[in-house]
């Protein structure tokens, strides 16, 4: 007897579902970002609202780069929904927390995805999540500086704080250029 | 095996409510159900399931609204479709799962090199 599904699409179902289960992540991420961006707009941070703009485009990219892999490859990705997010925060710290959260639940996601993939012999899929394991580190980095930046930096010091938020970046990736 | 199943059905798994056959000349899964053949390419199929799995049954099973008394589902690309109730919904559970177990079985044995499943065995 043949193997219909097989024949369909290299992903199989329990892959499929996690992957569909991180659109939806990738997306309420682009969506929290988005509502960073417009704390910071409305609060006077142009430059960190610049960073989150671009942040959220982003996030986006992480979706659809899986949305796109679904697709080709013969398997089905769903629009997920995307439930309400916070708009308000307490302060700039309060944002950048709240990034840091988010960034290690989207890693622990991924790791997780990761180990279904493992399960299942899809080393494809997990080839592809490699590039994701990379950006997490490098995420996960940039939030963590820049609540170090928040601290040290006095707190009167506004402008000076929020061009240095937006300016980090993690110039020594270990990962990139292997 | 019933008069108008072809020969080149295979099957796939049966309960006393229905069929699923495969049929490998066209690449189809055949849901026998409710007096119905209904050829299904792989994607629908898998869709079909999809649906039949997510319905609310708890909902049905409590509601005394006249519209939740069944539930209808659309055949994918098919200008047909299946109204059935809580009792029917989940004999055709039944009949999916027990098809997936044997086409995973399928897989599995595919996947090792070993000699998938037939009629002939
Ligand atoms: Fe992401
Ligand atoms: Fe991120």
């Amino acid at each position: 007897m043949k193997d219909l599904e097989r024949l369909r699409t290299l992903i199989k179902e329990p892959v499929e579902l996690v992957l569909n289960q991180q659109i939806q992540m990738e997306l309420i991420s682009s969506s929290k970002y988005l509502a960073m961006a417009g704390w910071c707009d409305r609060n006077g941070y142009d430059n960190s609202a610049g960073f989150f703009y671009k942040q959220s485009e982003e996030e986006r990219n992480h979706a659809m780069k899986l949305f796109h892999y679904l697709c080709d490859q013969g398997a089905t990705a769903y629009t997920p929904e995307v439930p309400a997010v916070t708009q308000e925060f307490d302060s700039l710290r309060a944002v950048f927390e709240t990034v840091l959260e988010q960034e290690i639940a989207v890693t622990d996601s991924i790791n997780r995805i990761i180990g279904v993939c493992r399960r299942e012999g899809d080393y494809a899929t997990e080839e592809l999540l490699k590039w994701y394991v990379k950006e997490q580190v490098e995420e996960e980095y940039i939030a963590r500086r820049c609540l170090e930046l928040i601290d040290q930096i006095p707190a009167d010091q506004v402008y000076y704080l929020d061009t240095k938020l937006a300016s980090v970046t993690y110039d020594k990736n270990p990962f990139e250029n292997e | 095996m019933d008069s108008n199943v072809l020969a080149s059905y295979q099957l796939v798994f049966q309960t006393d409510k229905g069929t699923v056959y495969q049929c490998d000349r066209t690449n189809r899964l055949i849901l026998s159900f409710w007096g119905t053949n209904t050829p299904l390419s792989a994607r629908d199929f898998s869709q079909f399931r999809r649906m039949v799995q997510t319905v609310n049954i708890h909902q049905m099973a409590l509601s005394t609204e006249a519209a939740d008394e069944v539930e209808i589902f659309t055949l994918p690309r098919l200008d047909r479709c299946y109204v059935l109730t809580l009792c029917e919904i989940l004999h055709l559970r039944e009949l999916l799962n027990g098809a997936v177990f044997t086409l995973e079985l399928n897989s599995i044995l595919r996947e090792c090199g070993c000699s998938t499943l037939s009629n002939q065995d």
